[in-house]
C-alpha cells in the first residue's frame, strides 16, 4: 500500500507571469509624448517610424533620433477588507529608450528607408520578499526591444504610405514564494526566459493642405514566444524531487494597435493634435506555463487574464516661441484592460490619466534637443485577484522625465 | 521667490508618492474586548501534532484574536504557556524520514520528536505565578465535564492552570479572569473520543470515549454560556466539526488496498470457502475489517466507512491487516458508528445554534467552514485543503490544526465579530504563521 499522505497536491503556480495590464509603454518619441502621446498624424522626426511609418517619406532629410526616459513608478498596496496592512513597491527607475534613423534615399526621392529600435512593452514591480502577497509575486521584470526596418513611399504631396517589419525580442524574470516551508522558511520559484516574436507596423499619412494632416496606422499583434525558459525551485530538501530544475515554454500575445490621428495648424505658431488608439488587449486571454518536466506537484498551469480591448484618447498642442524654442502640452486617457477579479499585484493596473509637457530647443536648423515630463495619475483601485484570493486597494503614481536628440542631415 | 520654488518642488515630489493609508480599526458597538477569555478544548489551547507545546500555544487562535483585539482596546491575554517545545505530557510529532518494518525505502512520515525534553516540571500548577488565564482551552475537556467539581484533578492540563483544581468546576474557572468578551468552542470531545477509538467507546475504561448524552450536553452548555453571559459579556459561539471529514478519518481510503493479479488470486483462494463473500481483484480493493455484527465477524469495508489514521502501518504492510486479517474494530468506523457520530454532531450543533439565537450572539458555523476545506480554501495565494500533510491546514495528528489552520479559524471568528458589532477589526495574516514544516 502506498502512503497516501505523501501525495502532494498540485501547487498554485499559475499566477506566475505578470505581463500586467497596461504594460504598453507609449513612450516612443519625446515630442509625441510631450503632446499627450499624439503622433499618428504629424511626422515630427524619425520617430514617426513607430507612430506612423507612412510619415517617414514626409521627412525632407535623413533624421537620426535618440531618446531615453527615466520612468519611476510607485505603488502602494493596502489590504482589504480589513486593511491594517500596507506595503510599498520598491523604488526603481526604468529607462525605456528609442533610436530611429531614416529619411529619403536621395534628396527629394519618393522612397524613404529607416530603422527603428524601441521598447514598446515593459513592466516591472518588486515587492518586499516577505510581504503578504509573496505567494502571488515578489518580483517581476519584463523588457522588450523591437527592431523595425521600415520603407515609406510618397505617392504625391498628399498621400504617403509606409510599412515596417518588426523583430521583437524580450526577456522575463519572475520570482515568487511557494508555501512549502522548512524551519519556517518559504520555498521559492524563479522563472527566467528570453522571448522572440515577429510583427509589422503599417501606416498611411495624408497632408490635406498646409494646415491639416491625418494619419492612420496599424501595429500588428506580436506573439512573444518563450521557447526555453528556466524554472528554478527552492523547496525543502525532502520535496526537491517534486520540484526539479526544468525548462518551460510560454507564449504572450502582445496586442494589435489601430491608431488614427489628426493634426491641425491653428496659427503659424500653434498646432494641435488628437489621436485615438484601439488596443486589442483581448489577445491576452490567459497565461500558460508548460513545464518540460512535470511531477505530481509541478503541473502545467493556465492562468486566466481575460484582458479587455481598450480605446485610448490623446490630445496635444505645441507652441513656437521665437525661432529656437517650442513648448508642448498634452493629456491622455488610457483605460485599464484589467477586469475586476483579475487585479494582481504583479501589475495592479488602473485607468491612466496622463498629463505631459515638454520643450524643443533648436540651437541650429539641424539639431533639436528635446525634453519631456510625464505625470501619470491612476485613481485608487480596489479589487482582487480571485484565483489567489488576494484583494486590496492599490494606488500608483508614475513620474517620467525624458530627454532626446534629433539630427537632420 | 526662491522659497516658492522649493515649496513647489517639494509638493511635486510628494505628489509622486502614493498616499493611501490603511483604515483605522474600529471596535464597533456594545462590545468590550478589555478582558477576552477563550473557553474551549485542545483546539482552543493550541494543541497540534499530537501534543501541546509552547509555540503551538503561542499560535493558538485565541492568541491571534487577542493580538487583533489590541487594535480596538483589547487587554492583556495570559496563556498557561509550557516551558518548551517537546510536548506535554508526551512528545509531539514532526515530519521525518521513516522506514517501516516492511518498507524497502524510507519515506516522509510523521515521527516522534526527538529533541530535548524541555517540558519537565509542567505538571506544577502555575496559576499563582502566571494566572489568571485568558486562554481557558483544556485539551480533552468535554462539554459535559464543565459542571464536574474537581475536574482539575482528572485532567493534567486543567490541573496546572486552574485556581482551585481539586475543588472547582471548569464552569467556575472560566470566570476567574472576569471576561468582558468570550469565544466558546466546546463539544468536539463529546463525540471525538468515540470516533478516534473506532466507536469502541462504551467498553473502554473511564467512559470518556462514549458519545455524551444530549440532555447532559444541553444542560452543561447552558450552564457555561449562562455563566459567561451573567455580567453581560458579549461573545461568539463556535459549533463542532464533523469528525468524519478530518484527515484522521479520511486519509486511508476504504478502497485503498492495491493488489497485483497474483496477490488477488492468492487471497481469493484463501477465502475460497466463503463462496465469494470476500473477493479481491487486480488494482484497488476494499480492505477487510472486523465487524462483530456479521456472522463471519469480518467483511469488506464499504464507502462511507473509515479506517483511522491511528491504524499501525506496519501491521497493514507486514502482518496482512486488511487482507489476511481484518483490521480491528478500534481502527475502523463502520456505517452504524458513522451514523451515531453524525447524529450526535447534528444534535450538539443544534443546541449550540439555539443557544446563540436565545442569547442573540454570533455563531460561527465551523462545521460548514471546515467542510469547505475539503474542496479547498485559498488565502493570499496559499492553498489549503483537508488532505493530510499536503493540505497545510491540519497538523500531523490529523485532528488538530496547524498555526495557519488556526489562523483561518481566527478569521472566521473575526468576520463574525465584525459583522455582528459593526466593527472593523483587521483579519489575521494567515501566512504569517507556520504551516506544515518539511525536513
Amino acid at each position: 500500500m502506498k502512503k497516501q499522505f505523501l501525495l502532494m497536491g498540485s501547487l498554485l503556480l499559475s499566477t506566475a507571469m505578470a505581463y500586467g495590464a497596461a504594460f504598453q509603454l507609449n513612450l516612443q518619441g519625446v515630442r509625441q509624448l510631450a503632446q499627450g502621446g499624439t503622433g499618428t498624424a504629424v511626422p515630427w522626426d524619425a520617430s514617426t517610424i513607430f507612430y506612423n511609418p507612412g510619415g517617414l517619406s514626409a521627412l525632407k532629410h535623413v533624421n537620426a533620433y535618440g531618446s531615453v526616459q527615466f520612468l519611476s513608478a510607485n505603488t502602494r498596496y493596502v489590504e482589504t477588507p480589513s486593511g491594517s496592512y500596507s506595503a510599498d513597491s520598491k523604488a526603481k527607475t526604468y529607462t525605456p529608450f528609442n533610436f530611429y534613423v531614416g529619411g529619403p534615399v536621395r534628396y527629394k526621392s519618393k522612397l524613404s528607408l529607416g530603422l527603428g529600435v524601441y521598447t514598446p512593452f515593459g513592466t516591472g514591480v518588486k515587492w518586499d520578499d516577505n510581504w503578504r502577497g509573496r505567494y502571488v509575486i515578489q518580483d517581476i521584470q519584463l523588457q522588450s526591444v523591437f527592431f523595425q526596418p521600415t520603407a515609406s513611399y510618397r505617392f504625391n504631396d498628399v498621400i504617403s504610405v509606409g510599412a515596417g517589419f518588426v523583430i521583437a525580442t524580450g526577456n522575463v524574470k519572475i520570482q515568487k514564494a511557494i508555501p512549502l516551508q522548512s524551519g519556517g522558511q518559504d520555498g521559492m520559484a524563479e522563472l527566467k526566459g528570453n522571448a522572440m516574436g515577429y510583427g509589422y507596423n503599417i501606416g498611411v499619412h495624408l497632408r490635406a493642405n498646409d494646415n491639416i494632416q491625418f494619419g492612420i496606422s496599424y501595429r500588428s499583434g506580436v506573439k512573444m514566444k518563450v521557447k526555453r525558459g528556466y524554472a528554478n525551485f527552492t523547496v525543502p530538501s525532502s520535496l526537491s524531487s517534486s520540484f526539479p530544475y526544468t525548462a518551460f515554454k510560454s507564449d504572450i500575445n502582445l496586442p494589435q494597435v489601430v491608431s488614427a490621428g489628426i493634426g491641425v495648424k491653428v496659427t503659424e505658431r500653434l498646432g494641435i493634435q488628437a489621436d485615438a488608439n484601439f488596443v486589442g488587449w483581448s489577445s491576452y486571454d490567459s497565461l500558460i506555463f508548460d513545464y518540460e518536466t512535470n511531477t505530481a506537484s509541478l503541473t502545467d498551469t493556465r492562468s486566466p487574464r481575460r484582458y479587455k480591448n481598450t480605446l485610448i484618447v490623446r490630445l496635444g498642442a505645441n507652441y513656437l516661441i521665437g525661432q529656437k524654442w517650442t513648448v508642448m502640452l498634452g493629456a491622455a486617457y488610457d483605460p485599464s484592460p484589467v477586469r475586476d477579479g483579475f487585479l494582481s499585484p504583479d501589475l495592479p493596473d488602473n485607468d491612466h490619466f496622463m498629463t505631459t509637457g515638454g520643450f524643443v530647443f533648436k540651437p541650429n536648423k539641424k539639431l533639436a534637443i528635446m525634453g519631456v515630463l510625464e505625470y501619470v495619475f491612476t485613481p485608487v483601485r480596489e479589487g482582487s485577484l480571485n484565483e489567489a484570493q488576494f484583494s486590496g486597494r492599490y494606488q500608483t503614481k508614475i513620474i517620467n522625465p525624458g530627454i532626446g536628440l534629433n539630427y537632420e542631415f | 521667490m526662491k522659497k516658492l520654488y522649493i515649496l513647489g518642488l517639494m509638493a511635486f515630489v510628494a505628489s509622486c508618492k502614493p498616499n493611501i493609508e490603511p483604515e483605522k480599526p474600529t471596535k464597533g458597538d456594545g462590545v468590550d474586548f478589555s478582558s477576552y477569555v477563550a473557553v474551549g478544548n485542545s483546539l482552543t489551547a493550541g494543541y497540534a501534532d499530537g501534543s501541546l507545546y509552547r509555540s503551538g500555544q503561542e499560535n493558538s487562535y485565541p492568541a491571534m484574536l487577542a493580538e487583533q483585539f489590541k487594535t480596538v482596546g483589547g487587554g492583556v491575554f495570559r496563556q498557561p504557556l509550557l516551558p518548551g517545545e517537546y510536548g506535554y505530557p508526551s512528545a509531539k510529532l514532526v515530519l521525518g524520514s521513516h522506514q517501516g518494518l516492511c518498507d524497502t525505502a524510507a519515506s516522509l512520515a510523521p515521527i516522534t520528536y526527538t529533541g530535548a525534553l524541555d517540558t519537565v516540571g509542567s505538571s506544577i500548577n502555575i496559576f499563582n505565578s502566571a494566572g489568571p488565564f485568558n486562554n481557558m482551552g483544556v485539551p480533552g475537556i468535554r462539554c459535559i465535564d464543565f459542571v464536574i467539581p474537581g475536574y482539575g484533578f482528572l485532567n493534567p492540563y486543567a490541573r496546572r492552570m486552574y485556581v482551585s483544581p481539586t475543588g472547582s468546576r471548569p464552569v467556575d474557572e472560566i470566570m476567574v479572569a472576569k471576561p468582558t468578551f468570550f469565544t466558546l468552542w466546546i463539544g468536539s470531545n463529546d463525540v471525538l473520543g468515540y470516533a478516534t477509538s473506532g466507536g469502541e467507546g462504551p467498553t473502554a475504561p473511564g467512559g470518556t470515549n462514549k458519545i455524551s448524552d444530549v440532555d447532559q450536553f444541553n444542560a452543561a452548555y447552558d450552564s457555561v454560556l449562562s455563566n459567561l453571559r451573567r455580567k453581560g459579556a458579549q461573545g461568539v459561539l463556535l459549533n463542532i466539526p464533523d469528525v468524519t471529514s478530518i484527515p484522521f478519518c479520511t486519509t486511508i481510503p476504504a478502497k485503498g488496498l492495491m493488489l497485483s493479479k497474483n496477490d488477488a488470486n492468492l487471497l481469493n483462494n484463501a477465502y475460497n470457502s466463503l463462496n465469494g463473500y470476500i473477493r479481491f481483484n487486480e488494482g484497488a480493493n476494499y480492505f477487510i475489517i472486523e465487524d462483530s455484527s456479521v456472522p463471519t465477524k469480518f467483511r469488506h469495508i464499504q464507502d462511507g466507512e473509515y479506517i483511522l489514521l491511528s491504524t499501525p502501518q506496519d501491521s497493514i504492510k507486514c502482518k496482512g491487516w486488511g487482507t489476511k486479517k481484518p483490521i480491528p474494530g478500534k481502527y475502523v468506523l463502520t456505517g452504524n458508528e458513522v451514523t451515531k457520530i453524525k447524529t450526535a454532531t447534528a444534535a450538539f450543533n443544534n443546541i449550540i445554534y439555539l443557544m446563540a439565537r436565545r442569547e442573540g450572539i454570533a455563531m460561527v458555523d465551523m462545521n460548514s467552514y471546515l467542510k469547505t476545506l475539503q474542496t479547498g480554501i485559498t488565502f493570499n495565494g496559499a492553498n489549503f485543503n483537508a488532505n493530510f500533510v499536503s493540505g497545510g491546514a491540519f497538523s500531523l495528528d490529523g485532528v488538530h490544526l496547524t498555526p495557519r489552520g488556526y489562523a483561518l479559524v481566527a478569521n472566521q471568528i473575526l468576520m463574525a465579530i465584525n459583522n455582528k458589532y459593526k466593527s472593523t477589526i483587521p483579519l489575521v495574516d494567515v501566512n504569517k504563521y507556520k504551516g506544515i514544516q518539511f525536513p
